[in-house]
């Protein structure tokens, strides 16, 4: 069997920075020199944009959002915009698939879902997927509000980028796209469903569900 | 000698692939592994490498091309003494591990042992999941299967009927046909949901006298059809209404986001087609820059390429509003589903004679006159009832005041 999946903790680093040191990571672990391995990190304010996205999905100007301090990039990957920053945790996953043993795209997404999904709800927010909707939303009646997004991208098995969880940002910061090019469902994040009952920490104790959760399904023999 | 690269599949529910873009041209020389293209699927965009090293003779899907899981994508003209690595990472065309029974002419792909193996405990390697690289069927894997631990393979944890309810259930009877979804089917399905998940549905009917609509129509009928090739329908009218009623209406022209409404600077019109793989709604990009023939000619190209798959994906994106023709008979009207995240859609009825009433020279009287209803379902999000009301009356005035340029 492969070795465990390593988690490591980035801290807040930059987009293009990110995706260099996922590329380095890809190649290493298509050499079968490097581990699977799970990056959890935070970004600066950016919105980036897949392969898909229209440009109506950008609500406002480059220069205006560059103002704001908000960066706009242009991602090889599949999808939509979306937006990343402070408060939300992104994981890049970088795992042979093939090694594994479950060289299948879509239970790979699935399994991502569940895992945020046991990882959420330890944190006290119930949580689901909706078939049809990669992604995780909350578990509550009216709009979905989704709480994290999932887009991934394959180097032959090896996987590259992964999800984005919405801990204590504050889902306003979406308002300059329509995200994933969905109309139709709001951004949600832990903090919004927690309420008062966030807490101070909350950033702190996501990082260690997802990682927890992550490890549980990824180490299991 | 040449080598074809196929669509990998990706996984046991994916079917086919978009080509989002090549990363090779005709004519260059690829090492093994090499990232030849990238294909994208529902959320995933991947990269398939190269299987030996070799020049790019031909390629073979164009970008932005739709293909299904196995069809050949490029063709290298492999260099003397270049095979394939064995490494399972770099050749994702390797079967998938969650094993449907296989086909007979494709062979499980099995560690020479397990195959040994399989054979002394006369185990089907077929019906063994594999878990090895890429999905080989390893000796553990046989040894499981021979006593019986093993999950068959025929029932693999699916994971698109995972969190369905079990309400929607239907145990099969006998006689009964079992009609596979396509991923056609899947998807509109699924867009059905979303639609009226999201978006709170509301109808409204206008009753549209035709006369005038018919009038120019058969004005003009012989001569455009020996300048265009191809009749005049009813649904160009429409269409041109339509888009001259949503400029005055901006609010129809919309999509909903969280906390704001987006009401669109461009007007571009899907136009519901049902082919025979199932409804697909292609896009006149820009219908209010069309003249009446313009709007013709656009929807019969359209529709044209549609039932001949000849659509690219582009065509099929970046509606703001629609408008279904459903056919003409046993369709009085009825309300369509709003195509996300647009917040309305036309449905036309069938146009028929019927008797109404008329003021002729100051007397009422009944007259016959070719009807049409047109059924309108908007978003109650973003419309409320009297700008519905008031759009739809307007498209009615256009088409019976029937001011249309030729």
């Amino acid at each position: 069997m492969p070795a465990p999946l390593q988690i490591e903790w980035l801290g807040r680093i930059g987009w293009r920075e990110a995706l260099e040191a996922q590329r380095k990571r890809v190649e290493a672990r298509r050499a079968d020199a490097g581990p699977d391995s799970l990056l959890l990190l935070e970004h600066p304010p950016v919105i980036t944009l897949g392969r898909s996205a229209d440009p109506a999905h950008l609500l406002e100007s480059r220069a205006a959002l560059a103002a704001r301090g908000i960066e706009v990039q242009e991602a090889a990957r599949g999808g939509s915009a979306t937006y990343h920053g402070p408060g939300q945790l992104v994981g890049y996953l970088i795992v042979d698939l093939a090694a594994r043993g479950v060289p299948d795209v879509h239970r790979f997404l699935r399994g991502i879902e569940s895992d945020l999904i046991a990882a959420i709800e330890e944190l006290g927010v119930a949580a689901r997927a909706l078939p049809g909707l990669t992604g995780v939303f909350a578990d509550a009646p009216g709009t979905p509000r989704k709480l994290a997004s999932i887009g991934v991208g394959l180097r032959g098995w090896v996987s590259f980028h992964g999800f984005a969880l919405n801990v204590s940002l504050d889902p306003t910061a979406f308002a300059p796209i329509v995200p994933c090019g969905l109309a139709g469902i709001e951004i949600g994040s832990l903090a919004r469903e927690l309420g008062a009952g966030a807490g101070e920490d909350l950033d702190s104790r996501a990082r260690a569900a997802v990682a927890a959760a992550f490890a549980a399904r990824w180490d299991a023999p | 000698m040449p080598v074809a690269v196929e669509l990998p599949s990706l996984g046991e529910s994916v079917v086919e692939g978009t080509v989002s873009r090549w990363l090779v041209k005709e004519g260059d020389h690829v090492e093994i592994d090499q990232p030849l293209v990238e294909v994208t699927t529902d959320k995933v965009d991947a990269e398939i490498p190269a299987p030996v090293a070799g020049l790019i003779q031909k390629i073979l899907v164009p970008e932005g091309q739709t293909v299904a899981v196995g069809a050949p994508l490029v063709m290298i003209e492999a260099d003397a003494g270049s095979k394939a690595p064995s490494k399972p990472a770099a050749a994702p065309a390797a079967a998938p591990a969650a094993a449907q029974p296989r086909g007979a002419e494709a062979p499980t792909p099995a560690t020479p042992l397990a195959r040994r193996l399989a054979e002394e405990a006369k185990v089907d390697l077929r019906k063994v999941t594999g878990t090895g690289a890429a999905g080989r069927v390893t000796k553990q894997d046989v040894e499981q299967a021979a006593s019986g631990r093993s999950r068959p393979a025929a029932e693999p944890a699916s994971p698109p009927a995972a969190g369905r309810p079990a309400y929607l259930g239907y145990s099969l009877q006998e006689g009964d046909r079992v009609v596979p979804m396509t991923p056609l089917r899947r998807l509109v399905a699924e867009h059905m949901v979303l639609s009226k998940r999201v978006s709170p549905h509301v109808g409204t009917v206008a009753e549209i006298d035709m006369s005038g609509v018919s009038r120019v129509r058969d004005a003009h009928k012989r001569g455009f059809e020996q300048d265009h090739g191809f009749g005049l329908s009813f649904l160009p009218f429409i269409v041109h209404a339509t888009v001259r009623a949503l400029r005055e209406f901006p609010r129809l022209n919309a999509s909903v986001l969280e906390d704001a409404i987006v009401e669109k600077k461009d007007i571009h019109i899907g136009i519901a087609v049902e082919t025979e793989k199932g409804l697909v709604v292609p896009v006149a990009r820009h219908a209010d820059r069309l003249s009446l023939a313009g709007l013709a000619q656009a929807v019969e190209d359209l529709a044209n390429r549609a039932r001949t798959k000849k659509l690219s994906a582009d065509e099929l994106k970046g509606g703001s509003f629609t408008i279904s023709n459903p056919g003409r008979f046993g369709n009085l009207y009825g309300f369509a589903i709003i195509n996300q995240p647009q917040v309305g859609i036309l449905r036309m009825g069938e146009i028929v004679k019927r008797p109404v009433v008329r003021t002729l020279e100051g007397e009422d009287a009944i007259v016959i006159r070719p009807i049409m209803h047109l059924a309108l379902s908007y978003d109650h999000r973003a419309v409320d009832g009297a700008p519905a009301n008031g759009f739809l009356h307007r498209i009615r005035e256009l088409l019976e005041e029937a001011e249309f340029d030729l």
